[in-house]
């Protein structure tokens, strides 16, 4: 499925993954690929977006997650290096 | 006719302008071509937003939000934020950016509304000042690579304002960055916020209308208006320091050149005193050897 994470200033990762755990607003939520359409508000904590062993962490606080078709976009109002 | 030192030294002083001149152009571009970058990575994350608003928007939410609601009858307080540049030699972009400050201040007093204004840059702050008209508030910090931080700083309490029904519309007047070359001074409403159109998402979207939605479709809405707000402000800051940079550019561009005609138009003058001179001291000499041979 293919992932991206905005900040206001910048698109941070945009890329292909097969797994995503964000940190909702209620705990975290994990997003396999072809997941029902999905739109849930953002805690803060730490985002990891993972491609095979690899992971990509980010460091988010507010903003929203959304699932459509095979996309997930994380639109965080701010997103540092974690 | 000048005399040759006068015109060598005229010629030395121009130069050493269009060194300048020709310097600032080049630190103008280079800084544009990462303004325009940071103009362009700011726009996935506006058009995340706006889609979303656009799915999760329903008239009836309107009235529930008072980020949202549309004064009744016209507007009796405005705030109106000014975005100027903090430098200058940048052509008329100043004086472009707060002739259209003044034409929307002259406009909203003419429907009887009073105007705040929030003054963003040094040059806007001076004209002001000048012009005996006091902001309610003003910062100079802000320079060619504004941050997101920025805006909620000067945002936020604007929208608590509004929220609190103390004011009934905030604008921003900033520079619209088009193109480098075109940046028209543009004056921006953004509370309250307008109802996105349905048709937002572009050709061929269809709206997503079964999202799980969590927690709801109000508590989402209900955190992305001020988001959405802040934005707008984040973006109106990123396209007027390109703009900025854009209109200096093209300011410095324009100084060279004429540096340019101004030196060869002086040469030429000063190749020809100089002849004129060679050319009287050789009469003289001719005319004095031929009154000796008399």
């Amino acid at each position: 499925m293919h992932v991206t994470v905005v900040s206001p200033e910048q698109a941070v990762f945009d890329g292909s993954a097969d797994a995503v755990v964000a940190p909702a607003y209620d705990g975290q939520v994990g997003i396999l690929p072809h997941h029902a359409p999905f739109l849930t508000l953002l805690g803060t904590g730490v985002l990891q977006v993972r491609q095979g062993s690899a992971a990509s962490r980010f460091q988010v606080a507010g903003g929203f997650l959304q699932v459509v078709g095979d996309a997930v976009r994380i639109v965080a109002a701010r997103v540092d290096a974690a | 006719m000048a005399k040759p030192r006068e015109l060598r030294r005229r010629i030395k002083s121009v130069q050493s302008t269009r060194k300048i001149t020709k310097t600032m152009e080049l630190v103008a571009t280079s800084k544009l071509k990462r303004a325009q970058d940071r103009v362009i990575a700011a726009r996935p994350y506006a058009a995340a937003l706006a889609e979303v608003m656009g799915d999760l928007y329903a008239p009836e939410l309107g009235e529930r939000f008072p980020l949202l609601r549309q004064p009744v009858g016209s507007s009796r307080r405005v705030a109106l934020v000014v975005i100027t540049a903090n430098r200058g030699l940048c052509g008329a972009f100043n004086a472009n950016l707060i002739r259209e400050a003044r034409r929307r201040i002259e406009q909203l007093e003419g429907e009887g509304a009073k105007v705040d204004l929030h003054l963003i840059g040094k040059k806007g702050i001076t004209y002001f000042k000048f012009a005996k008209r006091p902001a309610a508030s003003q910062r100079t910090d802000i320079g060619d690579k504004p941050r997101a931080e920025h805006a909620p700083e000067i945002v936020d309490p604007l929208m608590a304002q509004f929220a609190s029904g103390a004011l009934d519309a905030v604008e921003v007047v900033f520079a619209q960055f088009k193109s480098a070359v075109s940046t028209p001074p543009t004056t921006l409403r953004i509370l309250p916020i307008a109802p996105p159109r349905a048709a937002e998402g572009g050709k061929g979207r269809q709206k997503v209308a079964n999202y799980i939605l969590k927690p709801s479709a109000e508590a989402i809405l209900d955190q992305l208006l001020p988001l959405y707000v802040r934005n707008q402000v984040y973006r109106a800051l990123v396209e007027t320091a390109a703009a900025f940079l854009g209109a200096q550019r093209t300011a410095m561009k324009n100084a060279t050149d004429n540096a340019g005609d101004i030196i060869e138009l002086l040469q030429r003058t000063y190749n020809r005193a100089r002849q004129a001179q060679i050319t009287q001291e050789l009469a003289e000499i001719v005319g004095g050897a031929e009154a000796l041979k008399g």
